[in-house]
């Protein structure tokens, strides 16, 4: 029972924050909760199956931009629109998803990162239906939900489906079987595992959650702009996957809240925080691949050891 | 009616046959030997057999249902299960995580008593909870094979069981091999080099050479064909 | 019409060139050490920023601004192969991985360093032009075409008959045999790289005059390069110069028919179609486990 003490305690901080502190900083953790939204999504494709997406961040793009255009120009019920807009990420996702598996290794993150430059180019230039790249404004926050407060809480709500989405994923036979394929995927099929359908399913729901935190994203900033969707920033989801901890479910959190939180914390300007992160990432592959959560939880071991 | 057979198998990778017209069928269950010299073809058979690979030409039947270029996945709910020449097990997961993976695999619950019998049988149960990255190779061979096993197949292919083990564990995995045939006695098919080792568990041996079907007999017949010799020789 | 088609094939020669100088050394890395250097395009853009650093503030010559950029590029891949890429050998995951921390970090250090906006090279040969019948071109498209040509001559004579070069092809070819036979694989692989790397710091000190220098400037080089990469088949080095000479064509008299904005989108759709028609391109061999 001790074991969920201090995670509930977490929680409730968390979502009494409104009450506790002022705009700045809950601005700036709604912002870390959309970022680790897919960063989930990478998380159970990238940590959990080991398949390297380089184009993740154009499924929030999807999500995002199909909120934009069912709230906006079909009127549609802003849960509704929101609902449609998972689904057609996922879908996305599943069709993509096929046809990027059919590759390995190499190929198969060339034609990722080919889909999502692709993707890009579409939000880009697709003037009559994404507004092009002025980006698509005008987008409405859900009724009940209009100010930073209540906005905060949605977002938090949010970020905790997924991660509750996650951890279900995760300890079920689904999630067992995604962690046989990303240790040895030809001894999984030879024990009758259909790797096909299971890295498309992985891939459809990797990017279903992609599409949650684009449409939320696009919602709470009020407009849609491709620069949001681009190679630079699915760059950024593989970077907060890895540098928190890829396959461990913490690390999309302990991920986001670095790359969101710390800088804002610090003041530090936006390139020297990438440029701090891109050698992180490259500090991390090199010497604590299992990323921060590794470190933690090596540093829990640790403690545990001594504690004998 | 043969519960495994194989005809006209051909297999070309680029410019290297690999099978060259291989056929031949076991009738029902038993322990069988594959032998023959380096390059004869006998992994690739198991290949085809497991559908990791499909045949140029020829057909796989088990029962006499046409089975080739089936992929692997279904191959095993078809009742056949194999085991790697390179030894292959979840190296992350433990003994116990790899053997459960078994049912996992194909949707059923994992039977965790049985899972510690059988590791106890091959003297494994002290490492149940340790990474299977952890086990010599030795052990880990043990397990994969124990983890074949747990699938409960009616073809069985083990891909030289006894490479890389030393002698001490080569008598425990040969007897669980035994233990487990009488306990559930089905189609057990066995590429060996070690004479020794295979002549003792298996009473029918096909030989091939060249990507064919050489000869085959009994242990006491084979080791005394001049073709066989010849083969290994020449 | 056919002038504007001749002027859009040289256009295209003229950026297909750069493409080319990109895969090239990206064909030669990935041959050798099997791995994709996603990384090339910032040190493609490093190229242009060096140059124009000795450009403006050491000497006044183009030329010689070239050649140290390429020197001072190569001695960075040289860091990056030992620092980066040899202890991750064999690890292909993360080797992609690191080479994206290395995007993130070289991009915005340029960011911090230089500030966003793009800097100028002036130079003469963009001013001159050239008559080719009725078209005028910049003396600086053609010299870029020349360079290239040359590179790539150079580059096959050395890999042919070079002593380096035998060992850069019998390396990418097996590289356990070439460890039989007494070649220093590890020296091979330093070699290759700076190698590489000097090529890519040649294409952007090359492209510095034409379209200003900016820290983003290598980011659609190396996706074109690769996808011309991908066309001429992974692995070949022949390929790599057809494929990014027919990426570069193609873009530009692709403009002729479609909206300038998808210009960019031609070199990616060229991309999947050929990953999903012909996945080991013009010249590769399909190589079993690859695709």
């Amino acid at each position: 029972m001790t074991r969920f003490a201090a995670p509930a305690a977490l929680l409730a901080v968390l979502y009494f924050a409104p009450a506790l502190s002022g705009p700045y900083l809950l601005h700036v953790l709604v912002l870390c909760y959309l970022y680790a939204i897919p960063a989930v999504g990478l998380n159970l494709m990238l940590g959990y199956t080991g398949l390297v997406s380089l184009g993740h961040i154009a499924f929030a793009g999807i999500g995002g931009y199909t909120a934009a255009v069912l709230m906006v120009d079909a009127r549609l019920g802003y849960w509704s629109a929101l609902a449609v807009a998972v689904a057609a990420a996922g879908a996305a996702g599943a069709a993509i998803g096929l046809v990027c598996l059919r590759f390995r290794s190499h190929f198969f993150m060339i034609v990722t990162l080919a889909f999502g430059l692709m993707l890009y180019s579409v939000m880009n230039n697709w003037d009559d239906v994404t507004r092009g790249a002025a980006g698509f404004p005008g987008i409405p926050r859900p009724p009940a939900f209009t100010t930073l407060e209540s906005f905060y809480r949605l977002a938090l709500t949010g970020a905790l489906a997924a991660f509750a989405v996650q951890w279900l994923v995760v300890r079920s036979d689904f999630g067992r079987i995604l962690i046989a394929l990303r240790q040895d995927e030809r001894l999984a099929e030879a024990k009758g595992v259909n790797a096909t359908l299971y890295k498309t399913a992985v891939f459809a729901l990797g990017s279903a959650l992609a599409g949650l935190g684009g449409a939320l994203q696009v919602s709470f900033l009020r407009v849609a702009a491709p620069a949001s969707f681009n190679l630079a920033e699915s760059i950024n989801a593989v970077l907060i996957v890895i540098v928190g901890g890829a396959g461990s479910l913490a690390g999309p959190a302990l991920g986001a809240l670095l790359f969101v939180g710390l800088p804002e914390y610090l003041r530090v300007a936006a390139e020297w925080r990438l440029v701090v992160f891109g050698a992180l990432l490259v500090l991390i592959t090199l010497f604590a691949p299992r990323g921060i959560a590794g470190v933690i939880d090596d540093g829990w071991r640790r403690l545990a050891r001594r504690g004998r | 009616m043969s519960a495994l057979a194989v005809r006209a198998l051909e297999k070309r990778y680029g410019g290297l046959t690999a099978l060259a017209g291989c056929s031949f069928a076991i009738e029902g269950p038993g322990i069988y030997g594959l032998i023959g010299p380096n390059g004869a073809g006998k992994t690739t058979l198991f290949d085809v057999i497991a559908g990791a690979t499909p045949p140029d030409r020829g057909e796989v039947t088990l029962q006499d249902r046409r089975v080739s270029g089936l992929a692997p996945h279904r191959l095993v709910r078809l009742g056949i299960a194999r085991s790697f020449q390179e030894c292959r097990v979840f190296p992350e997961y433990t003994c116990l995580e790899n053997l459960a993976f078994s049912r996992i695999a194909l949707g059923s619950r994992p039977d965790l008593q049985e899972a510690r019998r059988l590791l106890e049988l091959v003297g494994l149960e002290a490492y149940a909870d340790e990474p299977a990255a952890s086990l010599s190779f030795g052990q880990r061979r043990l397990l994969e094979i124990v983890g074949t096993f747990l699938q409960r197949p009616r073809v069985l292919l083990l891909d030289e069981p006894s490479a890389g083990v030393n002698p001490a564990l080569l008598e425990i995995l040969s007897a669980f091999i035994l233990k487990m045939h009488a306990e559930r006695p089905g189609l057990l098919l066995v590429i060996e080099h070690n004479m020794e080792f295979i002549m003792g568990l298996a009473a029918d041996i096909i030989v091939m050479h060249q990507g064919a079907v050489l000869e085959r007999g009994t242990p006491q017949a084979i080791q005394a064909s001049p073709r066989v010799i010849e083969a290994y020789l020449g | 019409m056919a002038q504007a088609l001749l002027e859009q094939v040289i256009n295209g020669l003229m950026t297909g060139s750069v493409y080319v100088l990109v895969a090239l050394g990206m064909v030669l890395i990935y041959g050798v050490m099997h791995v994709l250097n996603f990384a090339h395009g910032v040190l493609f853009m490093l190229g242009g920023y060096v140059c124009h650093f000795f450009f403006t503030r050491v000497t006044g010559s183009y030329v010689l601004s070239l050649l140290l950029s390429m020197v001072v590029l190569a001695l960075v891949g040289l860091a990056v192969e030992r620092g980066v890429f040899r202890p991750l050998q064999g690890n292909l995951r993360n080797q992609v991985i690191a080479s994206l921390g290395l995007i993130l970090a070289i991009e915005n250090l340029v960011v911090a360093l230089w500030g966003p906006n793009a800097l100028q090279l002036r130079v003469a040969s963009t001013e001159t032009l050239v008559a080719l019948g009725e078209l005028r071109f910049p003396a600086h498209h053609l010299m870029i075409i020349g360079i290239t040509a040359v590179c790539v001559a150079l580059m096959f004579g050395f890999l042919k008959w070079s002593k380096l070069g035998t060992a850069i092809r019998a390396t990418s070819q097996d590289r356990n045999a070439a460890m039989v036979v007494g070649i220093p694989v590890e020296k091979v692989d330093m070699a290759t790289f700076c190698l590489g790397t000097a090529l890519a710091a040649l294409g952007g000190a090359l492209v510095g005059p034409l379209f200003l220098v900016f820290p983003q400037m290598g980011d659609a080089p190396m996706v074109k390069g690769l996808a011309g990469i991908l066309l001429g088949g992974m692995g070949s080095v022949p390929g790599a110069v057809v494929g990014g000479l027919i990426i570069g064509v193609t873009e530009s008299v692709s403009t002729l028919f479609l909206p300038t904005d998808y210009r960019d989108s031609v070199a990616f759709a060229v991309m999947v179609l050929i990953l999903l028609g012909r996945p080991q391109g013009l010249f590769g061999v399909r190589v079993r486990g690859e695709a």
